[in-house]
């Protein structure tokens, strides 16, 4: 055991000195979370804002107006004087504005004679969520309007008066319920978070790759022969290569977790829990690429390999966007460890604790152990030989 | 003049193509450059149709546990919405895994006191858990509608007591539904579109993300011909170097163009993904593989060792489409990260496709982004061979 420390103290010191090990270790974690960050923006500083026009072709009636006066309360919404439909079209489409909400002529006259009405909204193509949310505007105004309509119509049928005030007490009457929309602050920790766990669990399988396919390194090198030579067990010398993946693999993670929270804000959650889930996974990478680079038989090979397994169980595993769990895609999904690792880091991302992650745990486990087994057997016969 | 030229003479075109042959047919016998090539762009195809295939109805998770008579309302005016697939759930902890897990794009939660609160006056505030990334927010919209207009005949009824007109809640509620009065409604079509509704951008970033990474992942295969010396041995026999760089090239174009095509044609047959028009996509995923290529074999030329590259390929890939738009949407990137995710070719390949599916565009609406494609591409490639030629003649 003490040999096997002794090889990965060398394997991790020449990984320092090619600066292979910093890079892996330091400036990707931190690299990465720092960009990311850079793209998802400060939602302090900045947070969402959409540019809006409100085509008023229904020049006699008020509720255009009160439509416009809406808009310029919201503090995120700048408004364009934009005068016909063919106006907004364009400067939708060039992108100048994120939509345009058109009142048709005579609206106003149709609505309060309780004729109804309709809409439009003409959206940039760049602009799919401010799009939605102009829609979301228009279409709780529209309702407002029907409420309100509705309620005079419904009193107004067993005989009472209609007159401005009576408008005016139906125009104030609660809704019934209201959907509590997100916190922009808790939606942007969620995109956050999920792109600081997708990153991490796919980098995880590169972290580790470099002191896997070291054994493959020294025979390509010449050196395997003669550190058989030594009076030290073939086993220790692949269960230093092993160590010291598995340290380099557990600091770049561990770094990267760090990182993203301190840059990114991301929330991961049960910090018992997110341990015990990154020392599984580190071992369920170690053992896999360790598997991978065993097939090989050159270390560009290996290189290739552990590249493949990482890149498509991450697609698979649902690391670079979410992959729904229905059919066939759901079910081999969990043929990868990224699959798992996924599972149980959004569960602790959503507030879970250690008892949620039970399932996998054990999955991440039994892929690390089962991996690692096959590896070790065929690294012994490799080195025998 | 360069002494390696003086043997080889002109550059062949024919050679070239030969050259490329070669390594095109190394690569489909190694098990994992075939892989790579053929099998992986389906992965990708059952990936993007799952999320962005047609009939794709978001599902919602209902939890409804004895909520009343208006409770159940809800419920039923949530079951008939043809936007929306309602599954129900027994209590909040399963919706929110069921959320997690991507079985469902969103949920609602109807409290058990929903009809009592309801008819005491109050404004129920309902809780919505939508997942961050995907249909999330669209769901949430659907959602807003139809509690909207529930809501709608709440308030007459509500009104219609204040006012006297009724003696009780389930009266005006009666009242309301007699009363119904045709609503104000509210379409939406994006500028320069005949059709109504809305489009996804996901399916365009993911396809630009994959073609340029596996462009860079196979760029290990290039420093692999170094390391093997054959492209010294080929520049012993009468081959120009330009000869060798164009077949080089070649083969790596290839690949990428083929997975690009690949990846849209299996969308469109499988599962009925819309790319929009047709030439503005075929023309996109030409001109950015040309760029990928480009790319690719700058950094392969750039890196030392095989080992290297697939690792550095693979971040480095996975920092530049970050940046160039791939991962988070473009449209809430910040003012000044908007501005550097036009300095990469990621940007305009999206912005391209999103216009093709968004509004059918044709090549010369986005002729511009056609254009950067190209000098992009252009640019690189004359990099990428300025440091291959220095490198292969560095040899003598």
């Amino acid at each position: 055991m003490r040999d096997a420390g002794t090889i990965a103290r060398k394997d991790l010191r020449r990984r320092l000195r090619d600066r292979t090990a910093f890079l892996v270790g330091v400036v990707l974690p931190f690299g990465l979370a720092w960009i990311f960050g850079l793209t998802l923006g400060d939602v302090e500083s900045e947070g969402f804002d959409a540019t809006y026009a409100v085509v008023n072709r229904d020049e006699d009636g008020q509720l255009p107006d009160r439509f416009t006066a809406l808009l310029e309360g919201l503090d995120f919404v700048t408004l364009r004087e934009v005068t016909t439909v063919a106006d907004a079209e364009v400067l939708a489409d060039d992108g100048t504005i994120d939509a345009a909400v058109v009142f048709p002529v005579g609206f106003t006259q149709r609505v309060e004679a309780g004729e109804g009405g309709s809409l439009l909204v003409i959206s940039s193509p760049d602009a799919q969520i401010a799009a939605l949310v102009a829609e979301s505007l228009a279409t709780s105004f529209a309702s407002d309007l029907d409420a309100a309509g509705l309620s005079v119509a419904t009193v107004a049928a067993s005989g009472a008066a209609v007159d401005a005030d009576l408008v005016a007490r139906a125009q104030a009457v609660a809704p019934g319920a209201l959907i509590r929309s997100e916190d922009a602050d808790d939606r942007a920790t969620s995109q956050a978070t999920f792109f600081a766990i997708g990153m991490a669990v796919f980098f995880l399988f590169f972290s580790v790759e470099f002191g896997v396919r070291g054994l493959l390194e020294e025979r390509e090198e010449g050196t395997l022969p003669r550190l058989l030579v030594a009076p030290i067990a073939p086993s220790s010398v692949i269960a230093g290569k092993a160590l010291a993946s598995f340290a380099l693999g557990l600091v770049s993670t561990v770094l990267l977790t760090v990182a993203t929270t301190w840059l990114l804000g991301a929330e991961w959650g049960d910090p018992l829990g997110v341990s015990l889930l990154v020392l599984a996974g580190v071992l369920a990478a170690v053992g896999v690429t360790a598997l991978v680079a065993t097939l090989a038989t050159t270390t560009a090979q290996a290189g290739a390999y552990v590249s493949i397994v990482a890149v498509v169980g991450g697609l698979l595993g649902g690391t670079f966007f979410p992959i729904s769990q229905a059919g066939f895609l759901g079910t081999i999904r969990f043929l990868s460890p990224q699959g798992w690792l996924m599972e149980g880091f959004q569960e602790l991302g959503f507030g879970g604790s250690l008892g949620d992650i039970v399932g996998p745990l054990v999955g991440v486990l039994a892929i690390a152990l089962v991996t690692g087994a096959i590896a070790w057997t065929r690294s012994t016969r490799m080195v025998a030989r | 003049m360069d002494p390696l030229d003086a043997h080889g003479g002109a550059m062949s075109v024919r050679k070239a193509f030969a050259i490329a042959g070669v390594n095109l047919r190394r690569l489909v016998h190694d098990r994992t450059g075939a892989f790579f090539v053929f099998v992986f762009p389906f992965l990708i195809i059952l990936a993007i149709g799952a999320a962005f295939g047609s009939g794709f109805t978001p599902k919602v998770g209902v939890v409804s546990v004895d909520p009343g008579p208006l409770g159940l309302d809800l419920l039923s005016r949530l079951e008939s919405d043809d936007g929306l697939q309602v599954q129900r759930f027994a209590d909040d902890g399963a919706l929110r895994t069921a959320v997690e897990r991507g079985q469902v794009e969103g949920g609602l939660v109807i409290p058990g006191d929903y009809d009592e609160r309801v008819r005491a006056g109050e404004t129920v505030p309902l809780s919505v858990i939508a997942r961050p990334v995907g249909a999330g927010q669209e769901v949430q919209i659907a959602l807003d509608a139809v509690v909207d207009a529930q809501s709608v005949e709440i308030r007459a009824a509500r009104f219609a007591l204040a006012e006297g007109a009724v003696d009780d809640f389930d009266q005006g509620l009666a009242r309301a539904d007699a009363a119904s009065l045709p609503a104000v409604e509210v379409t939406s079509r994006t500028a320069g579109n005949r059709v109504v509704g809305t489009f996804d951008t996901g399916a365009a970033q993911e396809l630009i993300l994959f073609m340029f990474l596996t462009s860079l992942s196979a760029s290990s295969m290039l420093i692999e011909t170094r390391r093997l010396g054959v492209s010294t041995r080929m520049l012993a026999s009468p081959t120009s170097v330009s000869t060798i760089l164009l077949g080089e090239t070649l083969g790596r174009y290839a690949i990428a163009l083929v997975q690009g095509l690949l990846i849209v044609i299996g969308t469109v047959l499988l599962f009925q993904v819309d790319w929009g028009d047709p030439l503005t996509t075929t023309l996109v995923v030409l001109l950015f593989a040309l760029a990928a290529t480009g790319a690719a074999m700058v950094m392969g030329s750039v890196l030392q060792n095989a080992s290297q590259a697939g690792a550095m390929g693979v971040f480095l890939g996975l920092v530049l489409a970050a940046l160039g738009g791939c991962m988070v949407p473009l449209e809430i990137f910040p003012p000044l990260m908007y501005r550097i995710a036009h300095l990469f070719p990621h940007a305009w390949a999206i912005e391209a496709l999103t216009e093709s599916i968004a509004t059918s565009a044709g090549p010369s609406d986005v002729a511009t982004n056609l254009f950067v494609l190209v000098a992009y591409g252009v640019a690189l490639l004359a990099i990428a061979t300025f440091l291959l030629r220095r490198a292969l003649t560095a040899r003598t």
